[in-house]
This record gives structure tokens, sequence and C-alpha cells, in this order.
């Protein structure tokens, strides 16, 4: 099974982005990854956490809406030209990346990159084939 | 022609300046034709008038007008479009039409004998307000199915001035054409006539010397003495107020003279009285309430006790201005919902129609409404229940504009529309607050 990302809307005000992150913080929902664009009119938050089928119960509790979706993620080596051989290869399928986003999984670890892509197994054996290592689970 | 001068004050008609007596007799004569009328070729009020047991020789007096119902906006729409006239659509010389409180508008009609008493009205208010076949007078409303600009005009050439008819937007050619057409008179909204002197500076004008405005004549939405002010400031000139509907004709049902203590309402073509909201009990002079009026001499659309919704008072003194027709006090508020943005009538009601019906988002909502450089600005927020649009911005936007679409279609005004979490807006267990007026507090 892919890895998931919770999408939630969060309106341009002041502490919506805290709100959320303190209702995980005490449901115990560890946050993978986060990623916020500055935007005029509203933001889309896209985060991994360890448990997104609670996360999203817990939010709807909290009367959030947030949507769930797969992703790809991978761990490019650490060298000089890793992400651009990634994205080589996917252009050169044809696969879309709609948006990129990339955290650490432990200190001093590896940094890992989400992915989202429309044809998400086809490009997980793409970049599999080439040898890069495709994250499955967190 | 003007029918006397009374120092600065000029009066258009004789029938500005009758008795008391004399007005009652005239409106009981019309009040009991109007009644007629409507018994014999309105079935809605033929209808209504039955099952109030009530025939038309049961008017044998003025104080017979509280026997009869009252008409309301939702009649209108309940009639739409031509339900309510009494003359067949050969008759109609105009159609015109207002918001209604949902969906379809508010349609209108005037006979050819209803567009020379129009004419007559506003020659009168326009006269009372300065205007003189010596102006030149720029309407910058909107020309179009509202009243406003078209009634306004048709007025304004009787009495000899020169129109120039600009109708709205586009302000910076508005500018340069008052400037070099030397304009005298403005006729529009208040809140736009305060833009347009902002324009104006912006363009390196100033606004109270590179112009040869006189005359401010505002109307279409309520203003406030310290507009006035700001008007007469702004751009150096005198400024009136003036009231109507499309409901009862259009601009002319009142409007202030030049001793500005009150809007002279034309008693021989519309009866005043002021209810109490609540009760519908009739208020005696002087008294705060909702302001009803019938009209007594339309043809195609004769109107029985309209409730206006504006909330006012009546001053049946004499004016210093020679006139003796009843004085309506500045409106105070209304009654309903009603919101009025930039001249254009607004009901959260035709904007919850809209919301109900869209997908992806939930029936709550709140809406807002500012001002932004003197312009009236409308803001809704609706809750976002779908999440998968939250695919995508494109997604995400495109909602919102769709939204946005369909209210600009149904209001005829840009609201913009705000998409936020669910349960994020107030809910109310009684009476919903969804409008958050913050330009009353100005």
């Amino acid at each position: 099974m892919a890895i998931q990302q919770l999408s939630v809307l969060i309106p341009n005000r002041h502490g919506t982005l805290a709100n959320l992150t303190d209702i995980f913080y005490r449901e115990k929902i560890d946050i993978r990854a986060i990623s916020v664009y500055d935007t005029t009119e509203y933001g889309i938050l896209r985060t991994v956490v360890d448990d997104p089928e609670r996360a999203v119960e817990v939010l709807k509790r909290n009367g959030i809406v947030a949507m769930l979706s797969d992703i790809m993620a991978v761990n490019p080596e650490d060298r000089r030209g890793s992400l651009n051989e990634i994205f080589g290869i996917l252009a050169e399928a044809g696969v879309n990346v709609d948006y990129v986003y990339s955290f650490v999984v432990e200190k001093g670890g590896a940094q890992y990159f989400v992915i989202k892509v429309e044809e998400i197994s086809r490009a997980e054996s793409l970049l599999s084939e080439k040898g890069i290592e495709v994250i499955k689970k967190l | 022609m003007l029918y006397k001068r009374n120092g600065d004050h000029r009066i258009w008609s004789k029938e500005e300046t009758l008795d008391r007596e004399e007005y009652w007799a005239i409106q009981l004569n019309r009040l009991q034709e109007t009644v007629k009328r409507v018994y014999d070729k309105v079935p809605f009020y033929r209808n209504r008038f039955q099952k109030m047991g009530l025939e038309p020789g049961d008017i044998q007096s003025l104080e017979d007008l509280k026997r009869l119902p009252f008409t309301t906006k939702e009649d209108f729409r309940d009639h739409y479009p031509f339900g309510l006239f009494s003359v067949s659509k050969k008759e109609i010389v105009r159609f015109h039409a207002s918001s209604g409180t949902t969906g379809k508008p508010t349609v209108v009609g005037y006979t050819r004998n209803d567009m020379e008493t129009w004419k007559e009205l506003i020659a009168r208010l326009v006269t009372q307000a300065g205007v003189t076949e010596e102006d030149t007078a720029q309407i910058a409303f909107g020309y179009g199915l509202f009243t406003g600009a078209f009634g306004l005009h048709q007025g304004l050439e009787h009495v000899g001035a020169a129109v120039i008819p600009t109708s709205s937007g586009n302000t910076e050619k508005q500018i340069m054409i008052m400037e070099d057409f030397g304009t005298t008179a403005l006729i529009c909204t208040p809140s736009y006539g305060l833009h347009m002197a902002e324009v104006a500076k912006s363009m390196g004008k100033e606004p109270g010397k590179d112009f040869q405005l006189k005359w401010g004549l505002f109307g279409g939405e309520g203003s406030t003495e310290a507009m006035r002010n700001e008007l007469n400031q702004a751009w150096g000139i005198f400024s009136t107020e003036n009231y109507g509907m499309s409901e009862l004709m259009g601009p002319g049902v009142s409007g202030e003279c030049l001793a500005l203590s009150g809007m002279h309402i034309s008693e021989d073509h519309f009866l005043a009285e002021i209810i109490d909201p609540e009760t519908g009990k009739v208020l005696a002079p002087g008294q705060r309430g909702e302001l009803v009026i019938t009209t007594i001499t339309k043809e195609a659309l004769p109107i029985i006790r309209y409730r206006t919704k504006d909330i006012t008072s009546l001053d049946y003194e004499k004016c210093s201005c020679g006139r003796t027709t009843v004085r309506m006090a500045k409106i105070k508020g209304r009654s309903d919902d009603m919101l009025i943005l930039g001249g254009v009538n607004v009901f959260p009601s035709q904007i919850e129609e809209v919301l109900i019906k869209s997908e992806g988002i939930g029936p709550h909502y709140q809406i807002k409404v500012y001002k932004k450089e003197y312009l009236d600005k409308i803001e809704v927020d609706v809750e976002l229940t779908d999440a998968t649009y939250l695919d995508s911005y494109a997604k995400l936007e495109s909602l919102s504009q769709t939204i946005r679409g369909k209210l600009r279609s149904v209001l005829g005004i840009d609201a913009k529309v705000n998409l936020v979490q669910p349960a994020s807006l107030p809910r109310f267990e009684g009476k919903a607050k969804r409008v958050i007026d913050l330009r009353k507090e100005e």
C-alpha cells in the first residue's frame, strides 16, 4: 500500500496552523512531513502522519475536513544529480508531477521526498527499476 | 413649466402647495378609484378583499385606508412576472425590474400615463433639489433594468436640464466628461459620489475647484449626515437626498428640498402611513415605524399599502420652502434584512438559494459587508464539506469561482467567496445573524 497524505483546508486566518498541530499533539499523532505554500486566498496543508486514518477521524471530530490521498515517497541517494535522475526518468515516461516536498525521517537519517503524481504504481516501478529506493511504509 | 419661486426655493407644480383639506379631497377620490381599479382588474387584490369581506364601496373616507390589506415584495414574487398588473401588455410602454427576495426579479411596468406621472414627479424632485434648465446633469446611475437612471433622465430633460447619460462605472472617463462638459449637477448614489471624488484626486484634480459642480442629487441607498458633509466638502456642492423604489414608481416618491428638513412626498400621487412593523397598526404622525405607501394615480401597477420595510417618521408641518406636502425623515434602517450595496438591493435569501444549490459546500454561511475606497464590498464565507476539492489548488479555486459566478448572475454584483472549514462558522439556535455589516460602524 502506498503512503497516504492528508490534505487540509487552512483559511488565511491567524492561528489556523497552530490549532491543527495542537490537535495532533493532543491526540499523539506524529507529523512526519508537512508542507504549506503562501497563497493569497487559501492554503492547503499537506501532511504525512504516522496514522493517517485516525488523523482523519480526529480532525473530523474537531470539525475539520481532510482528504486522504496516495503519494509516492522516495529516498534518493545523497549525491549530486540524484534528484535530476528521478525527475528525468518521470519526465521521459510522461509522468506528470503535481508537487514535491521533502522531510527527514530521523536525526541525521535519510531525507525522503514526497512526490505527488497521477500514476503512482507506474512511477514507482519506473524508479525502482532504475535502482531508486521507493518507500512503501514509514 | 415652473409653478413659482420662493426666494431660493423653486416649486415645479401647484400640487406641491395645496391645503391639507384639498389633499384629503384629492386623495380620497383617487384612493377610491384605485381600489375599484384593482378590485376589477387584479384577481390577486379582488381575492384578498373578498377574503376580508371588503368591497370598493366600503372605502368612504381616508380613515378606511387602514382596513385595506398590505402588499409585500413577496406578493410580487408570487405573481411573477405580471400578476399584479392591472392593464394588458398592449398598454405597457416600459418595463423595469429590481432584485427579488429570491431568484426571480421584481418586475414593474408603466403605461404612457404612468410615464407622464413619473416625469412630473422627477421634475418636482430635481427642481426642489436646485436643478433648473440652466444645469448640465450627469447621471452616473446604471442605465438598464433598474429604475434610477431612466427615471431621473426623463424628469431632468423635462425641466430643461442638459442630461449627460454617462451611466455608472468607468470613473476616470466620468471625471473627464464632468470637467470637459461643465457638469453642474451630479446624480448617483452617495457612495459613488464619494468614490468619484477620490478618483478625481488621484487623477491630480481638485474636486472642489476644477469642476463646475453645484448640485448633488443622491439616492438609491441610504446615507448619513456625515456622508452629506463629506460630499459637500469634497466637491463644493449642495447635496440633497431622494428616495424611491421600483415597486412604487422608482425615484420620485420623495426627495429633499433646499431647506433639508425631510423628504417631500408627492401626496397627490402617494398616500403615506407609518405602521408598527410587528403589529401592522398605524402609528400617529411623528412616530417612528415602517413606511407604507399606497399609489393613487398609477395605471399599470397600482399598489395598495406597500410595506417598504424602511423605518422613518412623517412630518405634516408646512416646510419653509413653501411646500405643504408631508415630509419623511431620513431612513433609519430596515425592518427586514435587505442590504443595499452600491444602490443594488441584495437579500441574504438570494445568496442562500445559490449556496444551497451549490455542490461541495455546507448550508451555513456568513455575509460580510464593508466599504473599500467608499465602495460597498461583499464577501461570503461558506464551509467546504467535500474534502475531495483539497486535491489541488485548481479544484479549490474553480469551486469558489463557480459559486462566485452564480452569485454574480443572481445578485448582479460581485461577491467574493471564501471557503472555510466546516463547523467554523457560527451556528444559531434562534434567529440566525448571518450578516455582518461593518459599514454601520462608520
